[in-house]
């Protein structure tokens, strides 16, 4: 624990200031209560998400050490996201400007030149829940806990690059069985890497129950592609959500504004057509710790989910 | 017998024989199954250099075949076993280019959840590796248009035009480019919710906030897409991104 640090810059991205804006409120009001500050990364620019990569290799690279540099600007050696692809997108520029000096210096070459700080050095960046887990942690959680999530069963969902590829999030990978001295880049504080399990532990210690969801809490929701190829997409959120259900969730934890979107809109979809077993709401974490420490459902905008959780919550006497 | 992979092998070529004698020696049982030879000759290896030389692509050398990305993949797993990343570097790499054209319609699926990078034991970046042959394959007019290259597109230039994006004019625009007839306003030239021809599970999904009443949430959305959030030091930076793009050629 205290690897992180208290005080760190804050990347919402632009979804939380949207659409997703209940998890930007949400992870104010946990971080608040867990005594960590986050530091608002004044005038951010789009990471560039899953998509922007496919078109432009440097560009993408630009877009997100002009992040960073804001960052560094703030004073801040750590980025926190709290979104998957945020986080993955910094941590792939974070890998490509590490390791070959060449395109660090062009890209700060090109910083100059669009009128940006050049960067003195590059900042680390951390999943929210990682940093959660880290500087607060269950034990935290657990005395702030006001109103434990007594008989949820949740389902958590970590998506897929919350701990992949481990060449960005630098996990330890177990498939890869190479020795220690061999993975300089490994960090302490990652969680593990096949097998998550922070936002399983969080929750716990806020009272909730975890209910068997491997494999599929860190299958694919098919989020980058959720709008150009709905059949896929649709595919393995059926996956996701029937597991869930049949695993005896009320609702699933995630921690990604595009799995997050992706699950409530295809979930719809799917009970349109009428497939059993998929009318597992959604919440962020964020959501059901702000409800445990005592906020009330309006304070952490559960109204905003789609999927509309209130009902399993009041039933349960949560909300 | 089990042909591995079997999907690599077009259907004619496999015979499968009542009775097989070879050699005077009958075959028959196990053994009557024939995949007919096929002859090569077109390899491209200037489309492997291409990959190589870029910065993302370059791992491609490293990697030795062994399928673990395959065998990890949600998408040849359970959507289609014609999606194979093994398979796409290896043609890549010979530059068997009419092989990886008849791929063509699954290879733009990947969800890029990255576990084939993941658990990748050579460090091939299998992801992006197999997005840098597709970049390459649209560059050299190989491949047509594909749904999610149309979005990614769609996607980087409302980043390059506002610095940031908008989850709702991303929906409303993407409904447009599918062929719906999106009503726009004639002053911003923007998609109005709604007014138009809309797909009939969004209507349903975007009832519920309307039904809850929950107002602040629907007017912050539609703030948004009046007002594009923009980020507001921009513009500098952005001729500097379009330079780096048009070096690219990823502006067309």
């Amino acid at each position: 624990m205290g690897v992180i640090g208290k005080r760190v810059a804050y990347y919402p991205g632009c979804s939380l200031e949207g659409a997703a804006r209940a998890y930007d409120v949400s992870t104010r009001i946990v971080a608040r209560e867990l005594g960590l500050e986050l530091d608002y990364l004044e005038d951010y620019n789009c990471c560039g998400a899953m998509e922007s990569k496919n078109i432009t290799f440097m560009g993408t690279l630009l877009l997100n050490a002009r992040n960073m540099s804001l960052a560094r600007k703030q004073g801040h050696d750590v980025i926190v996201a709290p979104c998957n692809g945020c986080s993955f997108s910094l941590q792939r520029a974070e890998y490509f400007l590490q390791t070959d000096s060449k395109i660090f210096e062009r890209v700060n070459a090109l910083l100059k030149e669009g009128g940006v700080d050049p960067l003195d050095k590059i900042p680390e960046t951390y999943h929210i829940l990682e940093w959660f887990y880290h500087e607060a942690g269950p034990q935290k959680v657990k005395e702030k806990t006001k109103r434990p999530l007594r008989g949820l069963k949740v389902a958590n969902y970590y998506g897929c690059l919350y701990t992949r590829p481990h060449f960005y999030a630098r996990t330890y990978s177990h498939a890869g069985g190479q020795s220690e001295e061999a993975r300089p880049r490994r960090r302490e504080t990652a969680d593990d890497d096949e097998h998550p399990y922070y936002m399983n532990a969080l929750l716990e210690a806020a009272g909730a129950t975890s209910v068997e969801f491997e494999p599929m809490h860190t299958q694919c929701c098919g989020g980058p592609h959720s709008l150009s190829d709905e059949q896929v997409s649709e595919k393995f959120v059926m996956m996701i959500l029937q597991t869930a259900k049949r695993n005896g969730a009320d609702i699933i934890a995630t921690e990604c504004p595009l799995c997050h979107a992706s699950l409530e809109m295809y979930r719809h979809r799917l009970m349109m057509k009428g497939v059993p077993d998929v009318d597992v709401p959604a919440a962020y974490f964020t959501q059901l710790l702000g409800l445990a420490f005592g906020y009330s459902a309006n304070d952490v905008k559960l109204k905003d989910n789609l999927s509309d959780p209130l009902p399993v919550l009041k039933r349960l006497g949560l909300a | 017998m089990a042909i591995h992979e079997r999907s690599l092998v077009e259907p004619e070529r496999i015979v499968r024989k009542e009775r097989l004698v070879i050699d005077g020696v009958d075959v028959s049982g196990d053994w009557n199954l024939i995949i007919l030879p096929r002859v090569i000759n077109d390899y491209d290896l200037d489309f492997a250099k291409e990959i190589i030389n870029s910065p993302d692509g370059k791992t491609i050398t490293l990697c030795y075949q062994c399928s673990y990305c395959t065998a990890s993949c949600p998408v040849h797993n359970y959507w289609d076993e014609r999606y194979n990343p093994r398979h796409f570097i290896y043609l890549a790499r010979l530059g068997l280019i009419d092989e990886l054209q008849k791929r063509a319609d699954v290879m733009w699926r990947c969800v890029s959840c990255h576990k084939c990078t993941h658990r990748c034991p050579k460090g091939v970046l299998v992801e992006e590796v197999l997005k840098v042959i597709l970049r390459t394959m649209a560059k050299k007019g190989l491949i047509d248009e594909y749904p999610s290259k149309k979005f990614d597109k769609f996607f980087t230039e409302s980043v390059l035009e506002y610095g940031r994006i908008e989850d709702g004019e991303l929906l409303f625009g993407w409904i447009e480019k599918q062929g719906y007839n999106v009503v726009k306003d004639p002053i911003l030239k923007k998609p109005i919710p709604f007014l138009g021809e809309t797909p009939e599970w969004l209507k349903q999904l975007v009832m519920k906030p309307i039904k809850s009443m929950n107002i602040s949430f629907l007017v912050l959305n539609a703030k948004h897409m009046l007002f594009h959030p923009r980020t507001k030091s921009w513009n500098k930076f952005k001729q500097v991104l379009r330079k780096v793009m048009q070096e690219e050629g990823a502006l067309t």
